[in-house]
């Protein structure tokens, strides 16, 4: 117990020593005593506006947990409403202190933000089927039609890479219809949008047949060489990790419990324990 | 402003679309306008029997069909149909599937409102007719289906081919509907690869560039038909 605290006053000291160079988002935020987040408010669950119209989700509880581990129980939050397109000029421009909207790690963002831990591992495409499908393979459905909607980003992949023959609705309910009527043999779309689909009565007799191919990390952005406050965020997220916060997120934003999460809480246990 | 990226074009997968995507629509435009021609030509021979009841069937079937959007038969066609039971069951898998396709619902739907305009522009042909033709055919003899088709359709479809040509330039444009339920034609192509690439006006000015030659090209086939057609002093007002 004592090394860790040693060592997690020496790092800060050590981080405090070194950004004094670069940008200092954690003596900022503590000097102001409030952190400013950029979320999503239009993105069930990761952020999106309840009843009363106040921004709450997945992401939006997390940025709270952090804040409150940044800046003690008393610090404050701002919600910054952000979109794709805007949230790392947002970032980058001072705006915001932190992304915490569906940000998914690629390289091309990597070169003008850093990342946090990732929190999420977020799904691509999975194929909902009829209960009574065989095929439990994407390489098992070349030749082979499935619904999809226009202009999904994974459709090309999936006509080239796996030969299947997309039949593209422009909204949901089409699609759906037409997978009850059989107009294709499953139907390939956000997997988590999918999975809520067979928790409705009326899907009893479909099932997630085909799992995602790929997972695409999501992380919180951070500007470039901000170590010391990118330091106290990862802390901060490990330490939700491991008491299980993640996990109670998911419960109450409906979400499925991913596997991903469990796992990283476990070996946030497992870090942390003295 | 004018900064226009058209590199997506190397790949071949955006290759093949387009050009499946085009084959698909002059495909559905021929196809249908064919067909609305051979309903046009006999529903505006019907009308020609004088019978009630013919009458009040092809007069219904005008209103319905050209007085209701294509998107919206279409639309019917494609889960209506398959839905109150016009269906199949696939001898291969044993799965009860719907009878008509996407490119199927899509050609009966065109070709049915197609259809409704040719008759409408058939009937004002026939109607434009001289009396004193068919007078002089009559007496000389002919039948009533000799009439038709060596006097009166003759000269009726000369008289209707500039609205012809009309309608087959606006079934081309309206194959683009069809893009709604799943049939993949040129704009079905297009909307997915401006969704990849995020070239969006790249992608609307070469379908533009598309669709302008092809109907270009048609329309000059049918000025050069007409042309060809036509009775040397007959209906010209020099």
């Amino acid at each position: 117990m004592k090394t860790t605290i040693l060592t997690i006053a020496s790092s800060l000291l050590l981080a405090l020593g070194l950004s004094a160079a670069h940008a200092d988002t954690l003596a900022d935020v503590k000097s102001k005593g409030t952190l400013t987040i950029g979320v999503k408010n239009d993105y069930p669950p990761y952020g999106l506006l309840n009843d009363k119209g106040e921004i709450v989700g997945f992401e939006v509880d997390l940025g709270k947990y952090i804040a409150k581990e940044l800046l003690g129980p008393d610090g404050k939050v701002e919600l910054v409403p952000v979109v794709a397109s805007n949230r790392i000029e947002f970032l980058n421009s001072g705006r915001i202190d932190i992304i915490l909207a569906t940000l998914g790690v690629t390289p091309e963002r990597a070169k003008v933000i850093d990342f946090s831990e990732y929190y999420v591992s977020a799904p691509g495409p999975s194929i909902l089927a009829p209960k009574s499908a065989t095929f439990s393979k994407w390489e098992e459905m070349k030749g082979l039609t499935l619904c999809g909607i226009q202009g999904s980003y994974f459709n090309k992949h999936l006509t080239e890479a796996y030969g299947i023959n997309l039949t593209n609705f422009k909204t949901q309910p089409e699609a759906y219809r037409a997978l009850k009527d059989n107009r294709c043999v499953g139907f390939a779309f956000d997997d988590m949008t999918l999975r809520k689909k067979t928790e409705e009565a009326d899907w009893a007799g479909y099932k997630i047949a085909i799992d995602p191919y790929e997972y695409i990390p999501q992380a919180a952005g951070i500007r470039k060489d901000d170590t010391a406050f990118r330091e106290a965020v990862n802390k901060a997220i490990l330490k939700a990790e491991a008491e299980g916060k993640l996990i109670e997120w998911e419960t109450t934003y409906g979400m499925p419990h991913a596997k991903y999460i469990a796992e990283r809480a476990e070996a946030a246990k497992a870090k942390l324990k003295p | 402003m004018f900064n226009l990226d058209y590199s997506w074009l190397a790949d071949p997968v955006y290759q093949g679309w387009l050009i499946r995507g085009t084959l698909t629509t002059i495909e559905l435009a021929f196809a249908s306008s064919a067909i609305s021609f051979v309903i046009g030509l006999f529903g505006a021979l019907a009308l020609t029997l004088r019978i009630a009841w013919l009458d009040a069937f092809i007069e219904l079937f005008v209103e319905v069909f050209r007085n209701t959007p294509p998107l919206l038969q279409m639309l019917f066609f494609y889960f209506t149909l398959s839905t109150i039971g016009l269906r199949v069951t696939d001898p291969a898998t044993g799965v009860s599937v719907p009878l008509l396709s996407a490119f199927a619902c899509a050609l009966i739907s065109l070709s049915l409102f197609g259809g409704a305009l040719c008759i409408e522009a058939f009937r004002s042909g026939l109607d434009s007719l001289p009396r004193a033709v068919t007078e002089a055919a009559r007496s000389l003899g002919y039948s009533r289906w000799q009439r038709f088709r060596r006097i009166e359709a003759p000269i009726a479809s000369r008289i209707c081919l500039p609205a012809l040509t009309n309608i087959m330039t606006n079934q081309f444009k309206t194959t683009s509907q069809a893009s709604v339920i799943t049939v993949p034609e040129l704009m079905y192509y297009a909307g997915q690869i401006y969704n990849d690439t995020f070239r969006t006006a790249e992608v609307m000015i070469l379908v533009l560039f598309i669709y302008v030659s092809l109907v270009s090209l048609l329309s000059w086939g049918m000025v050069r038909i007409e042309r060809a057609l036509a009775f040397p002093g007959y209906g010209r007002a020099h």
